[in-house]
């Protein structure tokens, strides 16, 4: 199947990649297929289920709904690029510590979701964190956990603060 | 998905000649978050997409114009929901706006692609039209505006001409006081396709209540009771009834997979009361 | 089986150790299928056709290998003839549909080509020329004398029902349902819908064929059952056939068994490239599901509420080709009567063929679909005998050794403290806020069966230690609970403890991971692979130190003797000298096979939970709000307790989900109308109920390690009851089709005040068509 590519350049958890794109690829496909970055994971790919969010300049998104070609010269973060090194962010700390993490599938996707709630609202309650991550499934339902690992992310981020 | 070309064109000369090239066979890319699924599943043929978000005239945000906000092409709803003067003066639009989808969703979508999908079910479209909405439409030979009960034709068909885009939303500050309430039925309380939904504001010193309608007919709908029955509060109960259905028969829904045409009936006349309660009670808190 | 039950007070049992392989999950590191890659593979799509039941004419290929990068199209025709048929139960699948559709999202062709879009391209182009046939789509259809036969009785070999829709008929009897006096009898039939299991990963597979083996990659929760089908379908010896199975994203059942991994396999081997498919999430919803289906049932009470007998009929619809529905009818009979003292049941559970999806195992293994109508019964008897939820329960559960099922395994746990708890957690007797109701249910499975499982422990020179096993970790924490025993075992800390599960080259036998086995099968292999360990310690030590067995004693991860300690690096060091070695332990377990026994013997432990739940319902809309919920689920003993918890609270908001929204609905065709998320409603995480409580009673008088039984699926098993009941309390309205969504809830709201309005609010002995009898002295 011939395809006319499109160039395009991404930032991706810090590091610009040129990348030759198809019409027809999501952002999802181009972070999987041509970058590697399989930690962004795809179940819907109709915006439903969130397994895909990353944030893009920032903000959080479903990426199987965005072309890549849409998004050229964009800042994208994905669960790849949280964390320094060895070292966990502290809410992926905290997810493992609450036991919010089962098959493990969702997770990324959360994750990114959660980083956005907390970084739009840093001390959210318990009603606005089901908010925050509404957009977001889980089958293995773990959800009562999730919920408390993003509510400690943020009250142990207070205290540090305070 | 099938393949297409994509365009992002910078000037709107670009946008109407690639319109003119691509003859109805293309699709206009906004926020994508309606698009691309209906790319994905082959529910539109489109040979081009054509991306306005290189249009540097769309990105106005929101700005205040003479006794009201207008809201542009491709201001996203995670932006509106947040903005102080919408939700001072649009609480109910608001609302609607935060049922859209998921953050996730809120911060790709648009509210005017959100209406020129001219889905039934569309959220937005029964608060945009209990405020009046109108929409500013350009195109390669000029400029229209339309209100946006004239817009919505038919399910996913709008008024806008083959070589037409909406340039940007024009709503006025209601007359004050006022109150104004949405409601939405879903199957779960996650996000969800709206079963029904209802939009109210109420004008008591006009005697006036407008319900704005979705999922229950082909195109959103704009009901409008101006007797004052539903607007004070001394009126009986059953006078308020009988208003309320009477405005509740232009609905005319049908079954599928969210629901029956019974349900729908029912529920309508359901939240169109409530949303008109809620809607009193929030007119009495601005008056005290 | 176990060598101790008591736990040493330095111990990991009991403790929540972090999930082993939690840290790659938060990191997006976790390789699952979709994320590997093989060089050189062909992606595969598959051609369906939009119907649920059709007769193949002809399929045209050509102008889809005319798609630049297509490599080839398959059907039915290009495979060995016959065509290879398989299945867990019976070889009744085709590798590719032949002659015929019999479900919607069968499939006729498969394309493979060098990339997605192009293999997506042509499959679109493959042309179909079909005739639509009449389907069997309903439990009523399947039973029509004049509806169409789903299998060919050719197929069925000298089975008596080979010209019926009906798979099975599972028949258990005891006592005397016709002659036993009951004061109330009360007869019903109830409704439980198709559930998609809809694990957020998608279907994916892989497969490679090299030097005369085939390679398969699959998310399959029993590797060693996959093994064994692909031998069967490319006619290559089990030591040709390697599974790699990653842990899967998400399983529930409904990756337990083959799907397209046969068809994968034949292509490798034919096209001499890898191939891999991955599906997307409407196609995975086409690919598995659980059974519904429509129970009746009668059941007596004596004045007192005790149980006098049960009377039940339930058919479940299952799909096209058997995979492994008719076991799950089979265990769905053996405990449909409940984990209470019968004196007197008939049980008839009949597995049906339909023109739709396979159904297939899904956590609770067809308890829920029968435990919905029989607790509902007993909800309905409690009220009109004037008792509640909890006392009726109470003077039914059976005891600690008491029979729930004759010649079967006793109760195995003190059921009545369960109960107990459920009930407290959800302040069951205290005042009732107004428009709201409680109710309870309580449910029981049969564990594993006949079964085999293996682990190898090698201890290392370091002292560090490798155990080898066939288990699948899909969510559950089994790798987490083995480290666990093993650490706890030999003493050695848990951090130096590895696990290699899912690939059958290098692991041995396991029959399954299923019906909440592991953590006792497994389990138990994996301390007696460790004991094994010492024991060969101790030899090589009566060999190294001239020491005799017996005064050699193991502890603190060192070997103790004659005034001497010496640490496991020493022993081994001393006797391997620099030539190095390691020490190899076995662990087995076994069930034995009793090919009499309805289930092929009698379960290891029971599954027990009970359920508590207070509700409110709007009147005006139908919506249900859950305030509380609580599970309490007999665990025997929790190896690690917030693993066990956090998948009893994950089993329950599912066990919500078929209960208030999620139902797979078909068009005439046989068509699904809400494959995909769109539609088909899950639970998310804003439909938690009000609180959530996973309690556990731990009286460490299980089967597995330390007293535990198995967990993760109990929390499914009774939720609808529960809620039911809820609902009923809550609005004077007994509904019995699942699932209670708020448009049939207003139905049936409307239905009750249409008959007398104001007894919405209120409780009515007078509606229930089911009464047949009612002793005077009750009235």
């Amino acid at each position: 199947m011939s395809t006319q590519k499109y160039p395009i350049k991404l930032e991706v958890n810090g590091e610009w990649h040129t990348l030759q794109v198809a019409a027809q690829h999501s952002l999802l496909q181009v972070l999987r297929d041509q970058l590697n970055l399989t930690g962004t994971k795809e179940c819907c790919d109709e915006g439903e289920c969130g397994a895909c969010t990353v944030l893009l300049n920032g903000r959080s998104v479903t990426s199987c709904l965005i072309l890549a070609v849409e998004v050229d010269g964009s800042s994208i973060t994905t669960i790849e690029g949280l964390g320094q090194g060895d070292q966990l962010d502290p809410l992926q700390e905290s997810f493992l510590e609450h036991g919010a993490v089962q098959c493990g599938f969702c997770i990324p996707g959360i994750i990114m979701s959660g980083k956005y709630l907390l970084k739009k609202n840093p001390k959210p309650t318990y009603e606005e964190v089901q908010e925050g991550l509404a957009g977001n499934l889980c089958r293995c339902a773990g959800y009562g956990q999730i919920i408390e690992a993003v509510l400690s992310t943020a009250e142990k981020a207070g205290e540090a603060q305070s | 998905m099938s393949t297409f070309q994509y365009y992002r064109p910078q000037r709107f000369e670009e946008l109407w000649q690639l319109m003119v090239e691509y003859n109805n066979a293309f699709s206009l890319l906004a926020g994508g978050t309606d698009l691309l699924v209906r790319l994905r599943k082959g529910r539109t043929n489109s040979r081009a997409l054509i991306d306005i978000k290189g249009l540097q005239e769309l990105h106005g945000g929101i700005q205040e114009i003479n006794g009201g906000l207008r809201v542009g092409a491709l201001a996203l709803m995670g932006d509106l929901v947040d903005d102080a003067r919408m939700q001072q003066h649009f609480p109910a639009l608001v609302e609607a706006m935060k049922w859209v989808g998921s953050t996730q969703i809120r911060n790709r979508a648009t509210l005017t692609g959100n209406i020129c999908n001219a889905s039934p079910a569309a959220d937005t479209a029964p608060a945009l039209l209990v405020y009046g909405a109108r929409v500013n439409i350009l195109g390669s030979l000029g400029e229209r505006t339309l209100s946006l009960e004239d817009f919505f034709l038919a399910p996913g068909r709008s008024a806008l001409n083959p070589h037409e885009i909406v340039q940007s939303i024009d709503l006025s500050y209601p007359e004050t006081p006022n109150g104004s309430s949405f409601l939405r039925l879903t199957r779960r309380r996650g996000f969800d396709l709206a079963t029904v939904s209802v939009a109210c504001l109420l004008i008591p010193e006009a005697g006036r209540i407008r319900f704005g309608l979705g999922a229950v007919a082909p195109t959103p709908l704009l009901v409008i009771d101006g007797s004052g029955v539903l607007t004070q509060t001394e009126s009986a109960q059953v006078a308020k009834e009988s208003a309320l259905a009477k405005l509740a028969e232009r609905a005319t829904p049908i079954s599928d997979v969210r629901a029956s045409k019974e349900y729908r009936q029912a529920m309508l006349f359901a939240l169109m009361s409530k949303a008109q309660h809620i809607a009193s009670e929030r007119l009495n808190q601005s008056r005290s | 089986m176990s060598a101790s039950t008591t736990i040493p007070a330095e111990s990991l049992v009991g403790k929540s150790l972090t999930r082993v392989g939690g840290r790659d999950r938060v990191t997006g590191a976790q390789r699952y299928i979709a994320d590997i890659k093989l060089d050189g593979a062909l992606h595969v799509k598959l051609v369906t056709l939009p119907v649920g039941h059709a007769r193949i004419i002809s399929i045209d290929t050509s102008l889809a290998l005319q798609v630049t990068g297509v490599s080839c199209v398959i059907t039915a025709a290009d495979l060995k003839q016959p065509v290879p048929r398989f299945g867990p139960s019976f070889n009744d699948r085709p590798v590719l549909a032949v002659d015929e559709v019999k479900y919607y999202g069968e499939p006729v062709a498969a394309v493979a080509a060098e990339d997605e879009d192009s293999a997506e391209e042509a499959a679109r182009l493959v042309q179909v020329e079909y005739e639509e046939l009449p389907g069997v789509y309903s439990v009523e259809r399947a039973l029509a004398s004049d509806a169409p036969l789903v299998q060919a009785p050719s197929l069925r070999g000298n089975n008596p029902l080979a010209h019926t829709n009906i798979i099975n008929e599972w028949k258990l009897d005891w006592g005397n349902v016709d002659t036993a006096k009951a004061d109330l009898v009360l007869e019903n039939t109830y409704t439980f819908p198709m559930i998609s299991h809809f694990a957020i990963e998608p279907f994916a597979f892989m497969a490679s064929a090299k030097d005369g083996g085939i390679t398969v990659w699959s998310p399959i929760q029993h590797p060693f059952v996959m093994q064994r089908i692909i031998a069967h379908v490319t006619d290559l010896p089990l030591s040709a056939v390697r599974i790699i199975a990653p842990d899967p994203g998400g399983s529930f059942g409904g990756k337990a068994y083959p799907k397209f991994e046969p068809l994968l396999a034949l292509m490798a081997l034919k096209t001499g490239r890898p191939v891999r498919l991955v599906l997307n999430l409407e196609e995975s919803f086409q690919a598995s599901r659980r059974a519904s289906n429509q129970v009746w049932v009668r059941s007596g009470f004596d004045h007192q509420g005790m149980l006098v007998f049960q009377d039940i009929r339930a058919d479940f619809m299952l799909g096209a080709y058997v995979d492994i529905g008719d076991r799950v009818v089979s265990k769905a009979a053996y405990t449909a009567a409940g984990p209470y003292r019968n004196p007197n049941a008939r049980i008839l559970a009949r597995s049906l063929f339909s023109h739709t999806t396979p159904s297939t195992a899904f956590r609770g293994f067809g308890v829920p679909q029968v435990s919905w109508a029989i607790e509902s019964q007993i909800n309905q008897a409690a009220e009109k005998l004037g008792l509640d939820g909890l006392e009726i329960r109470l003077r039914n559960v059976a005891h600690k050794g008491e029979l729930v099922i004759p010649g079967g395994t006793p109760a195995d746990g003190h059921w009545e403290q369960t109960l107990q708890k459920a009930a407290d957690a959800i302040d069951w007797g205290t005042p009732l806020p107004s428009g709201r109701g409680r109710g309870l249910s309580m449910g029981m499975k049969p564990s594993a069966t006949v079964l085999s499982s293996n682990v190898l422990a090698r201890l290392h020179m370091d002292g560090s230690l490798s155990l080898l096993m066939g288990t699948s970790d899909m969510g559950q924490g089994a790798r987490t609970v083995f480290v666990q025993l093993a650490a706890s075992e030999l003493e050695v800390p848990p951090e130096k403890v590895q696990i290699t599960m899912g690939d059958t080259s290098i692991v041995p036998f396991d029959s399954s991971t299923s019906a909440s086995r592991s953590t006792v099968f497994m389990g138990n292999a994996v301390r007696l692979a460790c004991q094994d360990v010492m024991r060969k310690l101790k030899e090589i030590a009566t060999e190294q130190y001239g020491v005799a067995q017996g005064e050699i004693q193991i502890f603190g991860g060192k070997l103790h003797f004659a005034g001497r300690s010496l640490p496991y690096t020493t022993v081994l060091k001393d006797y391997f000298g620099p030539g190095r070695g390691e020490i190899i332990g076995l662990g087995t377990t076994r069930a034995r096979f009793e090919p009499e026994h309805p289930l092929g013997g009698n379960p290891a432990f029971w599954e027990l939970v009970a359920v508590g739940c207070e509700a409110e319902v709007d009147t005006t809309t139908g919506e249900i709000t859950i305030h509380k919920l609580a599970t309490v689920t007999d665990v025997g003993k929790a190896i690690n307790p917030q693993q066990v918890e956090t998948q009893d609270a994950g089993a329950a908001i599912m066990g919500l989900g078929h209960t208030l929204m999620e139902h797979l609905m078909l068009d005439d065709h046989g068509r699904l109308r809400n494959a995909g998320a769109l539609d088909y409603r899950i639970p998310t995480i804003k439909d938690m109920p009000g609180s959530l409580h996973s309690g556990l009673v731990e009286n460490q008088d299980g089967p597995g390690p330390f007293g535990a039984k198995g967990a993760g699926e109990s929390g499914i098993l009774s939720i609808s009851g529960a809620v039911g009941a809820a609902v009923s309390q809550a609005t004077g309205v007994i509904i019995r089709d699942l699932p209670l969504t708020p448009e049939r809830v207003w139905l049936a709201l409307q239905d009750k005040a249409n008959i007398n309005p104001s007894a919405i609010h209120s409780k009515s002995l007078d509606h229930d068509s089911g009464v047949h009898q009612l002793a005077d002295g009750l009235k």
